[in-house]
């Protein structure tokens, strides 16, 4: 168990930089997810901590000690692959023993640790298997069994997931929750899922063109995301957003005219502000509770089951809602929206602060 | 009436058309293995026929008296068996050292951002633009001045030397397209330094890659007659192809043709040998399950 300090990191691929100084400091045993789109650097910043990437400043501090300078095998930290690395010609019993081979130790250590790992990950009757014999969860937990039979100071996975289906995925989510839970090691794990985020992680960093957005619980990044690309990006389905102007009065225009009086419940603008106003579509209602957004004409009906997803347009902005009700809902109807006042998010329109 | 009987079966109007494209492919195809085999057949055949039997018109297309004596008569014309260990020898070792100088140059090449790496490639690709006949005059007036004219190091030198950047240019667009990164990375994490991961991990995942090279550079080597009457055309230094090609002047185009056939029926030997071992590496499919593809 470790912990890490990240201080200051910048990563630089001739003149174009793609990590603008990040620091972040991760505690023994915590289970940090980066979070963010396709190259916001993430996978960057956490290859920079593998040793796979050289740093182009800043430090990569493991338990009080700079590591910038130690190539990989030295900083006895273990990497989950997205695409797996799992070694083809080797068979999953020595897949999982590589890294203690190299290390060094002794056929009954070796033996006892890739038995230990394979009961842990059920892996035990494809032990003389190869990689090419295995399914993709089988490939997703020998890389796993690889990773923990070294007891490293550091997991770091990155993007283990994506290549699963989404059944499989689930199971995995909570296999790695699991696993963390049992073995306590620092994990820093990467993806560009935020359902794999809010899920698993102790705590989210959201990451946005080579820069931390927010860090948070994931609960405090979904109730109070601190930007409007935090607020946009976590939850699924996404928040809704609209562009207008927030009078001093707690007037919300929209650009077609329309107004929301929040009252004493905006935050306080200072005169007329450009603004962009925040609802997540489960805090949306059609029973009357709160204040009203607007008349919505539905446009298209999602059944999900136990509930239903829509998608309407109000004011002529498009506004998504969950409905939890079993309502009968048809395409061209109409039904007047509402939400509390507090669970409204106000954002600075040009910077993409949140407005307190 | 049950549903089978209720719909018309749709019938396919291009179906007789396949047929022709199928049948106009075959024999095509057919045509061609003629024309490629006849030629094999042929030198087959008459390496156990007599010489009265090759000559005879029309043509006996199948040994009316198969007989083992043209093989024995080519080994007491021409030293035909030091002349195949000489080009086994050349080409075994022309093989096995531009295999492994083309594969450690390539996995370089392939994974390491370096200054003058672009330069080292252009380079190198240049030499592929160069006739070999222009080479002539350069390589053995060098390997004169080596002192090694007439020697098998002086032959394997300039055979090395021609298959080094192809071999170069195949194996690292091989490591870059069916070798992941991943791996390697896998095995740096797991304790490997750059060596012993291209050692313990890219090389044995690389074997049908450097399987290909190896023969490829095995059979131009054993294939050559231009660089090895050259630099290699002495007494029983020769390799197969020189002597070969010295025998067809010395009788073996006329009053020996069948001792003549069955060197060349020798000759060719080694070669089908060491593909027939060798080709399941080719065949591939050993990185199948390292990545998802």
């Amino acid at each position: 168990m470790s912990s890490v300090k990240i201080r200051n990191l910048r990563k630089s691929f001739g003149s174009l930089e793609v990590v603008h100084g990040v620091s972040l400091n991760i505690s023994d045993g915590e289970f940090v997810i980066l979070v963010g789109p396709s190259g916001c650097g993430k996978s960057t910043l956490l290859r920079m901590i593998a040793g796979l990437e050289n740093i182009t400043a800043g430090d990569v501090i493991v338990d009080d000690v700079i590591i910038n300078k130690l190539p990989p095998r030295e900083r006895n930290i273990a990497m989950v692959f997205q695409s797996y690395a799992l070694y083809p010609h080797m068979t999953v019993r020595r897949n999982m023993a590589f890294s203690l081979k190299l290390a060094g130790k002794d056929r009954a250590e070796i033996a006892e640790k890739v038995a230990i790992a394979a009961e842990v990950l059920d892996l035990e009757h494809l032990l003389e298997r190869k990689p090419a014999q295995l399914s993709g969860g089988q490939r997703q937990r020998v890389a796993m069994g690889r990773a923990i039979v070294r007891n490293p100071k550091l997991f770091l996975f990155d993007e283990p997931l994506s290549n699963l289906d989404a059944k499989l995925r689930v199971q995995m989510r909570a296999e790695i929750k699991e696993m963390h839970q049992r073995l306590k090691t620092t994990i820093i794990y990467v993806t560009h899922d935020q359902v794999e985020a809010m899920t698993m992680a102790d705590r989210i960093v959201v990451m946005n063109e080579g820069n931390i957005e927010q860090v948070g619980l994931p609960m405090e990044l979904y109730y109070r995301p601190q930007t409007l690309f935090v607020a946009s990006f976590i939850g699924s389905p996404a928040m809704n957003t609209v562009e207008g102007k927030l009078s001093a009065n707690g007037l919300f225009r929209f650009s077609r005219g329309a107004e929301i009086n929040f009252g004493d419940a905006s935050p306080r603008s200072g005169g007329d502000k450009d603004v962009v106003l925040g609802i997540r579509p489960e805090n949306i209602n059609t029973r009357r509770q709160g204040i009203p957004i607007g008349e919505a004409r539905i446009r298209v009906v999602e059944p999900m089951g136990s509930e239903t997803l829509l998608s309407t347009s109000v004011h002529d902005e498009t506004f998504v809602f969950l409905d939890r009700d079993r309502q009968e809902f048809s395409v061209g109807d109409t039904r007047v929206l509402f939400a509390e006042p507090t669970d409204f998010h106000f954002f600075e329109k040009t910077s993409g602060e949140r407005l307190a | 009436m049950t549903s089978a009987t209720a719909f018309p079966v749709a019938k396919s109007r291009t179906r007789a058309g396949d047929a022709l494209t199928k049948a106009v492919i075959y024999i095509a195809l057919a045509m061609m293995l003629v024309y490629l085999l006849l030629p094999v057949y042929w030198m087959i055949k008459s390496s156990f026929q007599s010489n009265f039997e090759i000559q005879r018109i029309p043509p006996l297309w199948l040994p009316a008296d198969p007989t083992l004596k043209p093989y024995e008569n080519a080994g007491l014309l021409i030293p035909m068996w030091r002349y195949i260990y000489n080009s086994l020898f050349v080409s075994a070792m022309t093989a096995f050292i531009a295999s492994g100088i083309s594969c450690t140059a390539a996995y370089v090449l392939a994974r390491f951002r370096f200054p003058g790496a672009t330069l080292i490639l252009a380079l190198i690709l240049i030499t592929q633009l160069v006739p070999p006949i222009t080479r002539v005059f350069p390589v053995y007036f060098l390997i004169q001045s080596f002192g090694m004219l007439n020697t098998y190091s002086g032959l394997i030198f300039a055979y090395v030397g021609f298959s080094v950047p192809f071999a170069v240019l195949l194996l690292r667009g091989y490591f870059q397209t069916s070798c992941p990164p991943e791996l390697e990375e896998a095995a740096l994490m797991d304790g490997c330094t750059y060596f012993s991961a291209f050692w313990r991990v890219i090389l044995p995942v690389s074997l049908p890659g450097i399987a290909a090279v190896t023969i490829f550079t095995f059979l131009n080597a054993w294939n050559d007659f231009l660089w090895a009457s050259l630099l290699l055309s002495s007494g029983e230094m020769k390799t197969i192809q020189v002597g070969i090609g010295e025998f067809s002047t010395e009788g073996g185009s006329t009053e020996y043709q069948n001792a003549f056939m069955a060197a060349c029926v020798v000759s060719t030997l080694p070669a089908l040998i060491l593909f027939f071992f060798v080709q399941r590496w080719l065949v591939g499919g050993l990185t199948a399950g390292a990545v998802k593809a």
